[in-house]
């Protein structure tokens, strides 16, 4: 399905995903911004194997006073040494919900009248269809980068408050090879990580409870907190002036542990790529 | 699948974009904000540093493209400055606000193929061909600790000694070691590059290793391009 626009944003930075920006110096007053718009094609979610095919608004902001937007994400650079990153971090959660198939089926709220009763949705269809909405979510958290060499950084993020019951948690650890110069004008960036996830965090995500299941005729699943997945991910960018430039992601991630086994994963492996033009303010 | 009308728009904020940047060819200019970027973090170093200089590098990528008569021209509607660029490419960078802000072009007077902008440091020149032992292994020690500055990982490094660059076509090359006792000795001259990952490894090139007495003169007689810290 085409949406108009993507409830997700990207980010332009080196980085290979959306991750924060690198701290940088400016002139004081001055910013650094890029907006733009493209293309992303990207499971319908997480561990669906379905796929969207979206339009992408890309936006990443900073200001000399340490304060920058990338995508979805918000923070405040507050370390000093060119080294070391750190600050806090907020992250919009996108909501997801039974789109498509699962639409149809009305009534995921009824109440329950007999033990023998059939599913509400029928098995080998949408599997989020039954499955309750989760809303779009502002997690909370912090950021430390450490930078092995100038082209080679550790990131980490934790984040707390998503899902339903705003109590999801999650640690991203990663590596990453800031821009590569390939000639004057293209720089590629390449990422690999891992995301930690707390009993709650993959509940939300990935659980079935018992009143689910019947809406949804999805096994009962109880998941677990743990290792979540595994990701690498690339990007091109591609000036074609100081203001214009074409940039390009490739993103692969594969659901382990806990969410892996959930019922609701149709494919563990999931691949994300977008290409989006962007002007440099 | 995106529909047609919405591959339409997308091709049109390309041709859009493409006919704005038009006038740039790939290849000829440099982005005054990433330059600036990367020259700020040395105004900005609170260290010793009065031994020594930055400047930004074209580092062209094929060996051998000739700078001579190349320069940045930086045309912002608040600035105009002319940038010539020396032998090894370098350039003193000024960090105008206004060129930031308006996010201007640094335009190369001529194609030179691939190339990249680098910040390079390297110790002050002086104006009497006079170099004190002692000031060499402070600049290249200010040097050092710049580079630590921004790379944690030559905290193991040590400065070793420094090395004179010459131009391909200098009247003279050459460094005289200059003793207490009144003994002189010249220095070896080999060719190579000026700066680590430079492609033009074809600079007559003086390396002094800090061994001796600190007491020690060095003398050019014609002046280098550059003097450039060595870290073990």
């Amino acid at each position: 399905m085409t949406k108009l626009f993507a409830l997700a944003l990207a980010a332009v930075s080196g980085a290979a995903c959306a991750q924060m920006p690198a701290a940088n110096t400016m002139p004081d007053g001055s910013r650094d911004m890029y907006v733009g718009l493209g293309v992303a094609s990207k499971p319908r979610y997480e561990g669906g194997s379905e796929r969207d095919t979206a339009f992408l608004p890309v936006l990443q902001v900073q200001w000399s006073n340490g304060v920058f937007v990338s995508g979805m994400r918000a923070g405040i650079h507050l370390s000093r040494a060119p080294q070391l990153e750190f600050g806090p971090l907020l992250e919009l959660q996108p909501r997801r919900d039974a789109e498509g198939e699962g639409d149809s089926v009305g009534g995921a709220d009824l109440v329950r009248l007999s033990m023998v009763a059939a599913p509400l949705a029928a098995p080998g269809g949408n599997r989020l269809a039954g499955m309750p909405g989760i809303h779009s979510r502002v997690q909370g958290g912090g950021f430390f980068n450490y930078y092995l060499t100038p082209d080679w950084r550790f990131t980490s993020s934790l984040l707390y408050g998503a899902g339903n019951a705003r109590n999801g948690l999650k640690l991203e650890l990663g590596v990453q090879r800031l821009a590569i110069d390939v000639g004057a004008h293209h720089r590629l960036a390449f990422d690999a990580g891992l995301t930690l996830a707390n009993r709650r965090y993959n509940t939300a995500f990935f659980g079935v409870g018992e009143s689910d299941s019947f809406n949804s005729a999805n096994p009962v699943f109880d998941a677990g907190g743990g290792l979540k997945d595994v990701h690498l991910g690339a990007r091109w960018n591609w000036a074609w002036s100081p203001s214009w430039m074409l940039t390009s992601s490739a993103q692969a991630t594969r659901l382990l542990g806990s969410a892996r086994m959930s019922p609701l994963v149709e494919r563990p492996n999931n691949l994300t790529v977008s290409t989006a033009i962007a002007f440099r303010f | 699948m995106p529909s047609a009308s919405h591959l339409t728009t997308c091709c049109s904020l390309a041709l859009i974009a493409l006919s704005a940047c038009a006038p740039a060819r790939a290849g000829d200019w440099v982005s005054y904000r990433d330059a600036y970027r990367a020259m700020v973090v040395f105004e900005k170093y609170g260290g010793q540093k009065n031994f020594l200089q930055s400047q930004l590098q074209v580092a062209p990528q094929e060996r051998g493209t000739s700078l001579d008569g190349v320069q940045l021209t930086l045309a912002g509607k608040t600035n105009q400055v002319n940038l010539p660029l020396d032998s090894l490419g370098r350039t003193a960078f000024p960090l105008l606000k206004g060129a930031y802000d308006e996010n201007v072009a640094l335009m190369l007077s001529r194609k030179i193929g691939g190339f990249s902008l680098r910040p390079r440091v390297s110790i002050a020149l002086q104006a009497d061909g006079v170099y004190e032992d002692g000031e060499l292994r402070a600049a290249c020690e200010q040097a050092l600790g710049f580079a630590r500055y921004g790379d944690g990982s030559l905290r193991t490094r040590q400065c070793g000694g420094v090395r004179f660059v010459f131009a391909k076509r200098a009247a003279e090359i050459g460094v005289r070691v200059h003793r207490p006792d009144g003994s002189d000795a010249s220095l070896a001259v080999s060719t190579g590059a000026a700066f680590p990952g430079d492609a033009d490894d074809g600079f007559p090139t003086v390396l002094y290793r800090f061994t001796g007495s600190e007491k020690v003169q060095l003398v050019t007689a014609y002046p280098p391009l550059a003097i450039v810290p060595v870290f073990d």
